[in-house]
Formats: C-alpha cells, structure tokens, sequence
C-alpha cells in the first residue's frame, strides 16, 4: 500500500516532468513554496464576458477563441514579482507572489457554488462585456453578491471591461462604466483578452490594491494605541517629509 | 456562513471537473502550508534569540533585542510601540518617518502578511464564529470525502512487524508513489463519484442498518469481504449497502462495535477497513493482519502503580503528511519490578481508535533506569483531517524476562483539540502519567446536566414509596406516574476542528423491563459549542416500581447536514441494575436513579459523565 497521497515533492515531480504525465507538468514549476505572498483573486460576473479567456490571457499570454463554458469554479496560477514601494515613494524591495486566480461560472445553475468561494478571495477582478448592455446593469447585482459573501465589506475590485477590440459592436460607452465604478470607487479598465490590452494592468492595479491593504492591517493593529502616528488609510500620501528616520 | 451544499447537485462530469480542481488546490494548499510553518518557526528562532525575561529586564537597562546594555543620557533606547520593550537604535525597523518597530514586532507583522493571517482576521470580523483558516474548497473535498469517506490518502500507513527502532517510517519509491496517487485519484473520481449520487437513497433504505443490529451486520460485511479480492470489485462493492453504514459511521464507532463483538479473530475487520482496501490497488493488505494482538493486547500485562511523567512533543509536517511524536524522557517512574528494583522502560504509542499493529509504535527499551531519555521520533503517515478521529495514545512499559511487560502508566491525547498550527504546542512538555482506565474504548466526552423528578399523582394518603421500591411489592401500574427530565446543558463535548460548533440535540430513550422503549428527542441547538436545551421529557404512565427495573439512556448528537447519519457524540445511563457492559459504567447513575425514584414529586439536578463508546447505548 502506498503511503503518501497527493503531495508529490520536488524530485517526484522533476521526474513526473521527465516522463511528461500531462497534468503534473504545469504544477511542477509551480509547487515549490518559494515565494513571499499567496495572493488569491477572483474574476466573476456574467457568463460569456471573457473571464476565462481574460486569464488565459493573463497567465499564459494566448487567447483562445473558443467558448468552453466553465464548471462550476477553476483556478489558474501566476508568479509574479511585486516592487513594493518605499516609504518616500522609492522603490522598495521585491517580493515574489503566488497568484491564485480563481475563475467562477457566471450561470445561475452554480451560483450557491461559485459564491461560497467568494469568502476566500483577498480581491476581485469583477467583469462584464463591453458588447453587451445586459452583462453591464449585471454588475449591480455582482457587486451586492460581493458585498455579501466576500469576506468584508469592502473588498478590493477592479471593475473590467473586456472586448474592448470589438469596437464596433459595443453597447456600453467608457463614460457609463467609468461613472459606475467612481461610485464604487473602484477603478475601471477596459481590457481584450483577444489583443491583451490592459489585461496585465488591470491585474496588477488590484494586487497593488491589496499588497497596500494588507500593510495597513498589520499596521493598524500593532500600533492602534498611538496618539497620532501610523498611517493614515489610504489618504496616507499627505506629506512625506525628507526627515531621515529617527533610528 | 458555512458550506451548506455539496457537489450533490452537479452532474456526474461536473463533479469530476470540480473534484480536479478541488484537489489541484488541496495540492496548492499544502504548498503554502509548509510554507507557513516554517515562517512561523523563523519567527519564533527570532524570538527565542532575543529573548528577554522579566526578571532580566529589570536588573540592568539593555536592549529587549540584543541585550546590549542602554545609557541613562546617551543611547538610552527607545520604547517599541508594539511590545512595549525598550529597545537599542539598532534593533529597530522604520516603517516610516514617523513609525518604526522593533525587529520583533517588525518581523511579526511581516509575518502576518506573508501567512495571509490578516485576511483570516479582517474575515472573523465580518463572519465570526467561522472556521478560521479553512477555505471552500477545503471544507468541500472534507465533506466529499467524508461522504463517501474514501480518503485518496490512505489513512494509516502501511503495516510494519513490531519495531524498536525510532525511524518507523520507511521512504517508498517517491515516483512509484506519485504514480499511484495520480491513479488513485482517476479511480477514486471514477468509482465514487457514482456513489456520491446514491448514498441518500441508500441511507434511507437501510435506515434499519442504523440501529445496532450486530449479527445481521457480520454476515453482510463478510459477504462483502469475499468478494473484494479485486479492483475490478472496487465499485460494487462500495455500492453494496452494508458498507454504507461504515462509510457514514466513524472509525471510533466500527470500533465499539467491534469490541462489542468480543474480539473474535479472523470475524471481522479491524476499525477502517474500506479505507485501507480500497486503494491498495486491488490487493488486500495489512487489515487482517495483527488480529491477534489487537484483542489479547488489553489483558496479558501487570499492571505497577502508576508515577512519573513524561515528556513528549507532537508536531504535524504538513508537507509529507506525517505526524510526529517525539518522546523525549521520562521520569520518577516506578519501578516495573519493585522488589528487584529493577525497570526497562520502553514507549509505545498507538492512534486510536486503531489498536492494530498498524498503529503501534514503540521506542527502544532503555535499561535500569527509571528516568529514561529517549529523544526518539515516532512517525505516522496520516492525512490531517483524519487526526480528528484519532486519539493519541502513549504509554510506558517495563520489559521485563520471557516477555513479561508491566504497564508504567499513559497518557491519552485527543488530537481533535489540538492545535498543530500553534508553535507553542509543538514544544516539548511534561506530562503526568496515568493509571489505564477501565477500558480504553470508554473515553471521556463531557458532561451532561440533567433535572429530574418522578411524578406521580397525589394520593390522599401519603403512599411511602421508597419502602414499596424496596420491597418491590405492590405493583403501582393502577395509577402509573410521569418521569420529568429537563435537559439542561451539555459541557465539554467533543467538537470537531473543521466544524468549531455543533448542532446537537439529545435523545432519550426509556427502556423498561418489557422492552418497551419510549423515547424523547430535544430540538437542534445551532451553532453552540456548550448547548443548553432546557428542554423537558415526560415519560408517561410508568410506575416506580417499572422505573427500578429500567433504564434510561441519554445520547448527545450531532446533526448532521448532507443527509448523513448523525453523530453521536456521547451518552450516559441512568440505571439501579449493575450496568450491562462494565465499558457502561457510570458510578453514580445507580446512586442518582436511586434516589430519583425514592423522591417523588423532587427535582433533583444531576451532572452524568458522557461516553463515548457508543455501542452500548438505546437510542
Ligand atoms: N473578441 C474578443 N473575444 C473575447 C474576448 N474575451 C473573450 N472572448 C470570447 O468570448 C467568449 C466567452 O469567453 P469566456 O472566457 O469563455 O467567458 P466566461 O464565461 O466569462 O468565462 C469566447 O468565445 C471568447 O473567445 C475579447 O477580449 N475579445
Ligand atoms: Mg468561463
Ligand atoms: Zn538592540
Ligand atoms: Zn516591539
């Protein structure tokens, strides 16, 4: 009787790689545990707008033109290296991070799924298509979704746009859904997953989003009993003098 | 919010896809785990290294960090906002012009970051009360499994001869490993998925399998066991219906109904068996195996007084999936052949329920001494989520000539409570030994507050009953009473890590001496980990002198979602005759009936132990 399960370590996986088993060789690059952050994301909204196409793109850089509707929810990964930005603005250290980006079907049919996993997403990529004025008045009911299953009240979004290629038969103008998500106070990009435009930006706008996030909570809770020091939330661009530190 | 469905509700296809998915993040997880822990384990190097007790600190002005000594003018340091500890300039991290940490603080912070506990702690504010840790996906393949309680790892490792040597685990061919697992992942989605569609149906259908009809159960699992020489019968024989019970059903209670049954070897399978066939790749390993030593094991030592402690740490390596014990001394033992003076103590573990060959461990046999160092590391190969079963059993024993052990004394971990994240518990402690307890399969499951009173109907004259039960004369069935029985709360029950609370309710159920059972059940309490009921059973029309030959059982239960059977999670008796199986007893319950009954129209409020062995109950 064997013993160990699904945990192949390194070596089983360099060898699995050699003798190309199919489906361990995308994970054998990836399943080592170096790396600084485990960022998972998630991308939702109506079925069709080109969430899996959208990450396709962002992880593999290929599109796929095909419509291969998805089962209830799936997961692609990413490493990717994140500049955080020093406390003057100079560029600080690089941290390597693990994107864990989460693909849900938009079909009401795994609803009860698909919202249950959004309780685990650090942020999301919530999407509609440009092509069609329905997915865009979805968004509305995409984001009370959020508001009450994501896991608070106010979580990192990005609001996307996609097919942005397909100019001609766009239905939702830039002004719309810029005003939409001013509202939110999100930002708002509009993206091809047929031409990449924008994909990797609006990516890497929402882990920007969530790497300051969670500097803030570690911040927030370790000095909460200082009079007037600590950051200041997101307003936190006030002045940084160019005093050298006290230490 | 919990995860209130399963994959029920897709398509067979769809769950395989889902299924996929849900183990490649399984896979993810347990990459990210290791990770975790030894950033936890970097951290608390860090701490120890600069470590700082209070005594010191107040002796000489230093740094909390480096120990440097601090000025009174110059260099006097600096108080960390974050521990509140004077610290030198150097051991200090700004954050900004205004903020700076110590390297501690600053390192625990980093640290929260980097393991994603901020997220876990922002999420407890919005849903507090919920698993913290565990994701949707976790909790979704727990419950698949759980349902059809096929686990792709399997749960014990395999058979191994008696050891003595501390490295029990041998490494097998890591890339024959791998190939199975992939394997059995493609068997298991194929063979199991169809089952999962079935089980409502079935637990329906033999809802009678439920009750604790023994005999008729033997003959049906060994029908089963003939026939499951192959892997071609995976399938059908999963779907045969007997095993179903065992598939719902724990480990703990295939065991109590396998004490039940007296141990007869070779009659039955020990606890576990499907989980541990199923994946050997059609050929049957390791179950029969250590019959023989599992039922004598019990009865064939001396026992000596029991002193001394032990000192052991138990730490679970996520990575390869294999929890470790390592024993490192004991002490003030006594001595296993006192009037020679003479002790070899050696240390044996087990994982219990599992009392076979399988889970037993044992360290060398350290000469004449009484305070023997070890510093030895027992190793079980064990998916995570099934620790929450088990219970760690680890006893001391003196070998003395022609084979001739003494049992030293034990202690019994419940490995449900433990927490395997926390650093703190993997360090090395003492603890004190104890005597054996009656029986090993009677454990402990909390405590249960009950208020009672006999009810009977006022009589112009003061009938004196208690002389009336005494004698056990005159018959009051003419005018037959009520037995009240508010339930009031239950304490210290056995929760589940992956739940974090319980939805339990309780059962009575009154046995009279014709057999007639009459029971009550309380409504589901949600969500509370120490329930109060408050809820009354009246027993109508029983007399006391009916009651004095009866017995009531109390049983505590879990409701259980996904159409499962419920769990149980204790009961206690309340009887005057001698109980029927010593693993029943409970010393008090006769005392407590007793005086019940000889108190009519008294509440009286009582505190029962729970039980775990669930075999010996009415329910
Ligand atoms: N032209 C164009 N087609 C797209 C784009 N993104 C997605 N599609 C197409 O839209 C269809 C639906 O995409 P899919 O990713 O499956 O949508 P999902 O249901 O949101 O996952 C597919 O045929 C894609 O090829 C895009 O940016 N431009
Ligand atoms: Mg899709
Ligand atoms: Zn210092
Ligand atoms: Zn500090």
């Amino acid at each position: 009787m064997q013993s160990s399960g699904l945990q192949p370590d390194s070596a089983v996986l360099a060898w699995a790689a050699q003798k190309f088993i199919p489906w361990s060789i995308k994970i054998s690059t990836m399943t080592d545990g170096d790396y600084d952050y485990l960022i998972k994301l998630l991308a939702l909204g109506d079925s069709g707008v080109g969430k899996t196409t959208f990450l396709y793109r962002y992880t593999d850089n290929k599109f796929n033109p095909k419509f291969i509707t998805t089962v209830g929810i799936d997961f692609r990964e990413k490493r990717v290296v994140y500049n955080s930005r020093g406390p003057n603005g100079s560029s600080g250290k690089a941290f390597k991070v693990h994107l864990q980006l989460w693909d849900t079907a938009g079909q009401e049919r795994f609803r009860s799924l698909t919202t249950a996993f959004f309780r685990d997403a650090m942020g999301f990529l919530l999407m509609f298509d440009l092509t069609s004025q329905q997915s865009f008045l979805n968004v509305r009911n995409w984001m009370s979704q959020l508001q009450a299953n994501a896991y608070c009240e106010n979580p990192d979004i990005v609001l996307i746009g996609n097919k942005a290629d397909l100019s001609d038969q766009r239905e939702v103008n830039e002004r719309q859904a810029k005003d939409l998500a001013d509202k939110y106070g999100i930002p708002y990009f509009e993206t091809s997953a047929a031409t990449g435009q924008n994909v990797e930006k609006s990516v890497d706008t929402l882990l920007d989003l969530i790497m300051k996030r969670m500097e803030q909570c570690v911040d927030k809770t370790q000095v909460s009993d200082t009079a007037n020091g600590g950051s200041s939330g997101k307003l936190e661009s006030a002045k940084p003098e160019d005093r050298k530190c006290a230490c | 919010m919990t995860v209130e469905f399963n994959l029920n509700f897709l398509k067979e296809l769809e769950q395989e896809t889902v299924l996929e998915v849900l183990y490649r993040d399984q896979m993810l997880r347990k990459v990210d785990e290791e990770r975790i822990r030894k950033l936890k384990t970097q951290l608390q190097q860090l701490r120890w290294k600069g470590a700082k007790n209070a005594s010191h600190e107040y002796q000489e002005r230093s740094c909390a960090r480096c120990q440097k000594s601090l000025g009174l003018v110059m260099n006097r340091g600096a108080v960390c906002n974050g521990c509140s500890h004077r610290v030198c300039s150097e051991c200090r991290i700004c954050l900004n012009p205004y903020l700076w940490k110590c390297t501690i603080c600053y390192a625990h912070g980093a640290m929260k970051v980097k393991t994603g506990e901020w997220f876990f702690e922002e999420r407890a504010k919005k849903f507090p009360g919920e698993g913290r840790c565990e994701t949707t996906g976790a909790k979704l393949l727990k419950s698949y499994q759980k349902l059809s309680k096929i686990s792709v790892v399997p749960p014990t490792p395999p058979p191994f001869t008696e050891s003595t040597a501390g490295k029990n685990t041998t490494e097998l061919d890591q890339a024959k490993t791998f190939n199975k697992s992939v394997e059995n992942l493609f068997l298991s989605l194929a063979t199991h998925i169809r089952k999962i569609s079935k089980s409502h149906d079935d637990v329906t259908a033999d809802k009678s399998l439920l009750t604790t009809d023994y005999g008729q159960d033997a003959n049906r699992r060994r029908e089963r066991r003939s026939q499951s020489d192959t892997a071609i019968n995976i399938a059908s024989r999963i779907q045969n219906a007997p095993s179903l019970q065992q598939l719902i059903i724990g480990t703990r209670d295939n065991n109590a109904i396998f004490t039940k049954k007296g141990c007869r070897p070779g009659e039955d399978l020990p606890s576990s068996p499907l989980s541990d066939v199923v994946f050997s790749g059609g050929v049957k390993h390791g179950s029969l195996f250590s019959l023989n030593s599992t039922c004598t094991e019990a009865d064939n030592f001396d026992k000596a007084n029991v002193t001394g402690e032990i000192e052991f740490a138990l730490s679970y390596i996520f990575k390869t999936c294999t929890l470790e014990v390592c024993i490192n001394a004991c002490k003030n033992l006594f001595y296993g052949e006192e009037k020679k003076k003479k002790c070899n103590p050696y240390v044996k573990t087990y994982l219990l329920p599992d009392k076979t060959a399988r889970s037993k461990r044992k360290t060398v046999v350290r000469k004449g001494t009484v305070d023997p160092a070890f510093h030895e590391t027992l190793k079980y190969k064990i998916d995570y989520s099934q620790l929450e079963t088990r219970q760690l059993q680890i006893s001391v024993w003196h070998a003395g000539v022609f084979k001739n052990r003494v049992f030293l004394g034990e202690v019994l971990i419940p490995l449900s409570s433990w927490n395997f994240e926390d650093n703190s518990m993997q360090s090395y402690n003492w603890y004190q030994l104890k005597a054996k307890s009656e029986d090993n399969q009677v454990q402990y499951s909390g405590e249960l507050l009950v208020r009672a009173k006999m009810c009977l109907p006022s009589q112009p004259e003061k009938f004196r009953y208690e002389e009336h039960m005494m004698e056990g004369t005159e018959d009051q069935a003419a005018h037959g009473g009520q037995l009240h029985l508010v339930v009031l709360e239950a304490k210290n029950l056995p929760v589940l890590r992956s739940v974090g609370s319980l939805n339990s309710f309780v059962k009575g159920c009154l046995v009279l001496p014709d057999q007639r059972e009459l029971k009550q059940k309380s409504p589901v309490l949600r969500k509370e980990t120490c329930p109060r009921w408050k809820h009354l059973f009246v027993f109508d029309g029983v007399t006391p002198s009916q009651l004095q030959w009866a017995y009531l059982d109390l049983t505590i239960w879990n409701e259980a979602s996904f159409g499962l059977s419920d769990r149980f999670l204790g009961g206690a008796r309340l009887s005057t005759k001698e109980p029927i199986s010593s693993t029943a007893s409970n010393p008090q319950a006769k005392v407590l009936w007793q005086r019940i009954l000889s108190r009519p129209n008294t509440w009286m409020d009582i505190t029962l132990s729970l039980q775990s062995n669930k075999g010996v109950f009415t329910f």
